[in-house]
């Protein structure tokens, strides 16, 4: 691990869970955002809004099961689904369907940054980049010898930071590449290693990242799944948990807020599972 | 008709002839039935190498070390449709071994090497982490262990190798060995439609 002071974190809280109560999700859970002091979550065909103590304060049905959900600057909701995306009002539900189907097929990950609106393409393998009035601008990734990103989880994961540079996870080269928000690859980091955590283990990982404030960029793994943080250089700082989520796991979406608190979605217990900092990190 | 020949004679003949072919017909439907191919197979859904949600686990071998013949009808097949074609694979690879000089895992899964993997398409041989990889399994070393079967399982892998029968070894023993051991009840016997 590098120099940099490594944050412990600990399990604060569970939200959702298996089940058939209304704060459930009966057969799947897949994408997490946080927005104001809500978190955001979609499985199953719904949409569930809970408060930070995880009590369930909204939900709207979707027209397909979402892939994602991310939150835009005007604290409007985007769901990623098949071919679509669905947009919602808190307070007022859906206002919009887009579809673009020329380009969009599996929408696994939606990013904004800069006035530009990202999807991420998980047919293509790539990441679909439009101007604030949905007029389609470039491809992320499509230049790839692989023909794309190399996905054999299928996900297509990606964050924007601060500066509208974009992260995304390629987990069969086990590497988390930086672009430009033209396409350019600016850099990369991580390489194979089955042993040491700074690595990434497995055929494919890491499967999912977000990036935080300071521009450290948190991913999860599969087969074992767990939680790190590297900061921006590559270099790794913690591994922030690798015993709380169930062995079956994969694809474990992630947002993190303003404290440090990581989000992570488990895929086979369908809940979420809040991380926070033992010592708090308040951000701007 | 021939005066040699009364009518009684001809319809004689002719239920004689008809006795015959029903006689034969029977004969033929009891022999395809004594000879009937129910052949055994396995159920990728029960059994333990590859049955989903079957995490941490270990590797049964039993398909292997049961089998009346010396190297067992049972192998792993690898189907194409569902790999992944992954440059570090799981099944190939033993993903917790030391990293060697080449960045590769040094150690493979398979004791007998009966994987081969190859690179496909345009190979990039300056950076081998962007080529797809192609596994093909030797079925005359693969003795169907189960080893690659259940590294392959999701969520490891994508688990598109499977076990299965291969009929042209099974000796088709009405007691197979192997469904005797089976601790999952996965090896069964399954008509011609079926396996």
């Amino acid at each position: 691990m590098s120099g940099a002071r490594a944050v412990e974190y600990r399990l604060a809280r569970r939200i959702g869970g298996r089940g058939f109560s209304p704060h459930q999700f009966h057969e799947a859970l897949r994408g997490v955002a946080l927005g104001g002091d809500h978190v955001f979550a979609v499985g199953d065909s719904a949409l569930k809004v809970f408060d930070t103590e995880g009590n369930l304060r909204g939900k709207w049905a979707t027209a397909f099961p979402g892939e994602c959900v991310a939150v835009d600057g005007e604290s409007r909701l985007w769901v990623g689904e098949r071919q679509q995306v669905e947009i919602f009002h808190p307070t007022n539900g859906l206002v919009d369907t887009w579809r673009d189907p020329e380009r969009l097929g599996r929408v696994t990950a939606i990013g904004f940054g800069k006035g530009d609106l990202f999807l991420a393409d998980a047919t293509a393998r790539c990441i679909r980049r439009y101007d604030a009035q949905r007029r389609f601008l470039n491809d992320i990734g499509d230049r790839h010898r692989k023909g794309g990103f190399d996905i054999p989880n299928g996900v297509v994961d990606f964050a924007v930071d601060g500066e509208g540079f974009v992260h995304v996870a390629n987990p069969g080269m086990h590497r988390v590449e930086r672009y430009s928000a033209e396409g350019a690859l600016l850099g990369h980091f991580g390489r194979f290693d089955g042993r040491d955590p700074s690595g990434f283990g497995g055929c494919c990982n890491p499967t999912n990242l977000t990036v935080d404030s300071r521009g450290r960029v948190i991913v999860s793994e599969k087969a074992a799944p767990r939680v790190k943080v590297y900061d921006p250089a590559g270099e790794l700082l913690t591994v922030v948990a690798d015993a709380a989520f169930d062995a079956g796991a994969r694809n474990m979406d992630l947002a993190v807020d303003s404290m440090g608190r990581i989000y992570v979605v488990d895929t086979a217990t369908l809940q979420i599972c809040v991380f926070s900092p033992a010592a708090p990190e308040v951000t701007a | 008709m021939s005066p040699e020949h009364s009518r009684r004679e001809v319809l004689g003949h002719a239920a004689r002839g008809a006795a015959l072919a029903g006689l034969g017909g029977l004969t033929g439907l009891l022999w395809l039935k004594a000879n009937a191919t129910y052949a055994w197979s396995i159920d990728a859904t029960r059994c333990i190498d590859s049955k989903l949600g079957a995490v941490g686990v270990s590797v049964c071998e039993r398909c292997s070390t049961e089998c009346v013949l010396g190297l067992s009808a049972v192998r792993a097949v690898n189907q194409f449709t569902k790999c992944g074609r992954c440059y570090v694979c799981p099944a190939y690879f033993k993903i917790t071994s030391a990293v060697g000089p080449d960045g590769l895992p040094s150690e493979k899964v398979c004791p007998r090497d009966a994987i081969k993997r190859e690179p496909i398409g345009w190979i990039d041989r300056d950076d081998p982490a962007n080529n797809f990889y192609e596994y093909t399994i030797d079925e005359k070393l693969c003795n169907g262990c189960g080893r690659c079967v259940l590294e392959c399982k999701e969520p490891a892998g994508l688990g598109s190798i499977v076990l299965e029968v291969r009929h042209n070894a099974c000796l088709d023993c009405n007691r197979c060995a192997i469904a005797q051991a089976c601790p999952e009840d996965a090896f069964e016997r399954l008509p011609p439609a079926n396996p």
